[in-house]
């Protein structure tokens, strides 16, 4: 088996189902074994309860997912639950249930912890929300994740739980503290200029490969910075879709001969004011 | 034509052996507003499948003429009378009023109460008769909704009985009473809950929810706190609301096209192009106290079936009995309908296997057959998501096979449609 992703429908929920008789199913199958990736969706009122009432039983039942590689917690759309209502809860035993992981993703962060944050394997981290709260961000720049080559983030929006700074931030520029990391991903941001213009010249875009700056507030300001910096050029992409650059800017991208991803131009509203993409 | 060859319209054009007792052609007549995108597409099918056009009677027409005193004899010219027997009975297609300014304010000046305080609650937004013919179009804006559709209703009504009278032996393609119960969201579902059509679960007596404090004491009772909130009468995604309570925080979020301004100390409403996202409470109560006054139709808001990021319901034309065009309406928000640019698929191009679209067809004709006295509709049908996936009826447009870019057996919609007229005359009590 490749991939499972299980869901508490609307219906299933009215009719007592609940997300931990889904594992516990899934757990008994004689694939289970043999299954790489698996996907938690909705729970069901996600907006109220958390992962507590699954996790344990998941927990309880990792060694029946032995061949378990990456872990989605919390895939689901908005019809099922805003992204910023999501109630999260402290993973950090689940990440350390599952020693063989490579991928773990989670989508909201209310409530999250990830306090302290150490894998042995982990190569790849994405965290999906509508606002990164300072305490997450902390957990993460201070991450034992010797294996990680991908850090996918959005930092969202005040309002969504981002309260944090760019002083928060910088720390994840230096260079050396996840020596593999290839993939940086700091995204959905409403301070996305900021960020370009601290990322343009950090030491770590050194030895990245990819740059994900999309998703924010990122406009004219920001690309000068990006455009004007040598290290930007090493990079094999960037991504910088969903901005409010201008049409020139987008011209002097095009010029740059940079890989370079600048669809998904927005304008900003009446009142000039600029939204990342994740604010619901 | 696309996608027809010229050898296949031929064939369609050709007489059927086994019918020739059917070759006298029943009169068509078409109640609609003269040269819209609806009245040009079915004359154009018409003369496709080899029909003679029909004869349109404007709604302009017809309200004016009852105004000044009038009957649709006097509308519809005496050949026509004469040409009514039984035996050459008129089909009557009764199509969308909307979009028409003249017919509007006809419709809100029949719908007035003038003169009957006991009717109206005063919250409601009220023209008198004559006003109603003197207002000036504020484009997008939603005048006066429950009077309005005070004034559809009387119109159906009286087309109806009309129609019966003077010319006994006309049929209605969609019965008027039909068309008055699909336009009432609340009536409708009730309808079709009646007859075994699954539909969302109502809000427990959504008719005694006047006001947002009502709607948030009802929500929290039944805790049901994902809602959609539509007006009773709207067409299409007018006046619709996607509203939610978060019952842990108390934040709030409402996703609609509605759109509010304050005139001279008042709010007016309007339809916006684009989503609108309220998640101040003056503005959601302001908002949710007119929808509420005007008659709300409120029902469980249930996650809809998602293709990638967006979700999608389906828009499934049923005539005749029969399941024909189907569009997959995609969004990144709640609410789904084709005036919204929101982007459409065929089904099997949004991943809706040959078994999902089964199931819809399947609620489409059954919610069609709960309207025995009516031959055709959009019907809006969703799937929920997982792995067993049931289909809930949304909505039953009477005039909703206005589909472009899209065809079923080769043909376009109304090309369809008269197509199975053609094979099939339609023949209802």
């Amino acid at each position: 088996m490749q991939e499972v992703k299980l869901t508490v429908s609307f219906d299933d929920y009215e009719n007592g189902i609940r997300m931990e008789n889904l594992i516990r199913e899934l757990a008994a199958n004689p694939e289970a074994g043999t299954l790489e990736s698996l996907v938690i969706g909705d729970w069901g009122q996600a907006y109220e309860s958390s992962p507590d009432e699954f996790m344990n039983v998941l927990i309880e039942l990792a060694p029946s997912f032995r061949s378990l590689k990456k872990l989605f917690i919390g895939d689901m759309g908005f019809e099922e639950c805003e992204v910023s209502w999501i109630i999260q809860t402290d993973l950090t035993p689940l990440l350390k249930a599952f020693p063989e992981l490579k991928s773990f993703t989670v989508k909201g962060s209310s409530g999250l912890s990830l306090e302290p944050l150490q894998h042995a394997k982990l190569e790849e981290l994405v965290i999906i929300c509508g606002g990164l709260p300072q305490e997450v961000l902390s957990s993460i720049t201070n991450a034992q994740l010797p294996e990680l080559r991908k850090l996918e983030l959005y930092l969202g929006v005040d309002d969504y739980g981002f309260d944090g700074s760019l002083e928060d931030v910088l720390p994840l520029l230096e260079q050396g503290r996840f020596p593999k990391l290839v993939y940086l991903g700091l995204k959905d941001s409403e301070i996305q200029d900021d960020i370009a213009k601290a990322v343009a010249q950090a030491p770590i875009v050194d030895q990245l490969e990819v740059l994900d700056l999309s998703q924010g507030t990122l406009s004219d300001e920001g690309a000068e910075a990006l455009l004007a910096s040598d290290k930007i050029k090493k990079l094999k992409h960037l991504d910088l879709s969903y901005h409010y650059m201008t049409d020139e800017m987008l011209i002097r991208w095009k010029r740059s001969g940079l890989s370079v991803d600048v669809s998904d131009q927005q304008q900003s509203d009446e009142d000039d004011w600029r939204y990342p993409s994740l604010t619901e | 034509m696309s996608g027809v060859t010229a050898n296949q319209t031929d064939q369609r054009r050709q007489p059927q052996s086994q019918s020739n007792e059917r070759h006298i052609e029943r009169p068509f007549w078409l109640i609609g507003n003269p040269d819209n995108r609806r009245t040009k597409g079915l004359q154009q099918a018409r003369l496709e499948c080899g029909l003679s056009p029909a004869k349109v009677i404007p709604y302009a027409d017809v309200l004016k003429t009852w105004r000044q005193g009038g009957s649709l004899a006097d509308v519809v010219n005496p050949g026509l009378q004469r040409k009514a027997t039984a035996e050459v009975a008129p089909l009557i297609r009764m199509d969308a009023p909307g979009e028409q300014w003249d017919v509007e304010r006809e419709l809100l000046s029949l719908g007035a109460k003038d003169g009957d305080p006991n009717t109206e609650s005063l919250s409601r937004e009220s023209f008198t008769a004559e006003e109603a013919l003197e207002l000036r179009q504020d484009w997008g804006r939603i005048y006066a909704p429950a009077q309005w559709f005070n004034g559809w209703k009387g119109c159906l009504k009286r087309i109806g009985r009309e129609a019966g009278e003077l010319w006994p032996s006309a049929r209605f393609l969609n019965d008027p009473e039909d068309i008055a119960t699909m336009f009432d969201k609340r009536k409708c579902q009730q309808h079709l809950s009646a007859h075994r059509v699954d539909v969302p679960p109502v809000l427990q007596s959504p008719e005694q929810i006047l006001s947002y404090s009502e709607l948030r004491a009802a929500m929290q009772a039944s805790g049901m706190y994902r809602v959609f909130v539509k007006l009773a009468c709207g067409s299409a995604a007018s006046g619709v609301v996607a509203y939610q309570i978060n019952p842990r925080t108390g934040a709030e979020i409402a996703v609609t096209t509605v759109g509010m301004a304050v005139v001279k100390g008042r709010p007016i409403f309007y339809n916006e192009g684009r989503m609108q996202r309220y998640t101040r409470n003056e503005e959601i109560k302001t908002l949710l106290d007119w929808l509420c006054a005007e008659g709300a139709q409120i029902e469980r808001w249930m996650a809809k079936a998602s293709y990638g990021s967006r979700v999608f319901d389906i828009r499934q034309l049923v005539a005749g009995g029969h399941a024909g065009h189907a569009i997959v309406r995609l969004s990144q928000t709640p609410i789904t309908n084709l005036h919204l640019r929101n982007e459409r698929m065929l089904p099997e191009e949004a991943g809706v296997d040959g078994y999902r679209l089964g199931l819809v067809q399947t609620a489409a004709q059954t919610a069609m057959a709960a309207f025995p006295n009516s031959w055709s509709a959009g019907i809006d049908v969703m799937l929920s998501g997982g792995d067993n996936p049931r289909t809930y009826v949304l909505d039953v447009n009477p005039f909703g096979d206005l589909l472009y870019h899209v065809q079923h057996n080769g043909l376009g919609t109304y090309e369809w449609e008269m197509d199975i007229l053609r094979k099939e005359p339609y023949e209802h009590a």
